[in-house]
């Protein structure tokens, strides 16, 4: 049995937690923290066969998920500023008829 | 994996998706200790499985179910909590846990990183839009959940999915020599993890550390443009009517 094992099903909990957060909460905030917890699952992933290869590439890959998170925060913060100004409500199904 | 490890893991998996289901926020019904006493039976069921199964990696097996446990319990919190600010704080939690088990996996760099940047930075801008954006106790849309069955099914499918497959992880993998401590490639011993993976990030991947840094501009130009945008606040908008699940009137448990 591969010695990653442990970890690569502890990442695919995290990932299917954050997945199940983003389909069911109606809060846009943790809807996007949800997102978060899905990148945490595959950080531990990419560290994991990082690893199990001897090296570090897979971390390195870690490293440049940070980054998409952190652009992904900044974006989808400013938009949900935008959107809660408009309408006063974190609600995602306030905007579910988009009008042009 | 044989196919009893395979069923007793998909076991522990349902149970796990029934304890979120139960936690998920009900509106006024709140079944949270059902709940928890599901999620904990299912986590501790998952690391019988893991300890019984032959699924257990080399070494470190105490710090493993030690964290590992703080991540999945404050996971389940991020998603299932009814007040946002809450979730923010436990999401700290997920990421110090993670952090631990990335110091196990020997990826001290990433470790520190993760959490410089995650409980540093990105949290404090979520937690500073939850401040503006709350209006004082948990709203109608945060304590009731939207189709939470079919979240679950679809999370413990995806779950159930991946999980299948780490058998087929092979042992060991020896398509390169070993980098970890050392890179020959560049010429100079790196010593450390730090060294290491900045060597492999300023030689092989310089062109996507260029990428990233204009990536992080165009965040950064497309921020401010955003928060500079007059918006018409729209009066008279009325919430409709909270949206449940399929047959909210027909309980499926």
């Amino acid at each position: 049995m591969s010695p990653v094992a442990d970890y690569l099903i502890l990442g695919s909990i995290l990932f299917a937690l954050g997945l199940v957060g983003f389909l069911s909460r109606r809060n846009l905030i943790v809807m996007f923290l949800s997102t978060e917890v899905m990148f945490q699952g595959v950080v531990v992933n990419a560290v994991a066969f990082a690893r199990l290869h001897h090296h570090l590439e897979g971390q390195a890959f870690a490293l440049f998920l940070l980054v998409i998170a952190a652009v992904e925060a900044g974006l989808a913060l400013g938009m949900i500023v935008l959107l809660y100004r408009r309408r006063g409500t974190l609600d995602a199904e306030a905007w579910s008829i988009m009008r042009g | 994996m044989s196919g009893s490890t395979a069923s007793a893991l998909y076991f522990v998996f349902a149970l796990g998706g029934a304890g979120v289901y139960f936690l998920l926020p009900h509106g006024d019904r709140p079944r949270t200790m059902v709940g928890a006493i599901l999620g904990l039976g299912a986590l501790v069921g998952w690391f019988v499985v893991l300890a019984f199964g032959g699924l257990m990696g080399t070494g470190h097996t105490g710090y493993f179910y030690l964290f590992a446990t703080i991540a999945v319990v404050a996971a389940a919190r991020v998603v299932t909590h009814p007040r946002p600010v809450y979730s923010a704080l436990y999401f700290v939690l997920v990421v110090i846990a993670v952090a631990s088990l990335l110091v196990l996996q020997e990826a001290e760099f990433l470790a520190v990183a993760l959490i410089i940047i995650y409980a540093g930075a990105i949290l404090v801008t979520y937690l500073f839009v939850i401040m503006l954006a709350s209006q004082g106790g948990s709203a109608t849309y945060d304590r009731r959940a939207r189709e939470p069955f079919l979240a679950v099914l679809a999370g413990f499918v995806l779950m159930a999915a991946i999980a299948s497959h780490a058998d087929a992880v092979p042992e060991s993998v020896t398509d390169r020599p070993a980098q970890l401590a050392s890179d020959s490639s560049a010429g100079v011993v790196a010593d450390s993890n730090t060294l290491a993976i900045g060597q492999l990030v300023m030689t092989k991947y310089v062109v996507v550390l260029e990428v990233a840094g204009l990536l992080l501009l165009i965040a950064m130009v497309g921020a401010i443009a955003l928060s500079r945008k007059k918006v018409p606040v729209e009066s008279g908008y009325r919430p409709t009517e909270p949206v449940g699940e399929i047959g909210r009137k027909v309980e499926p448990f």
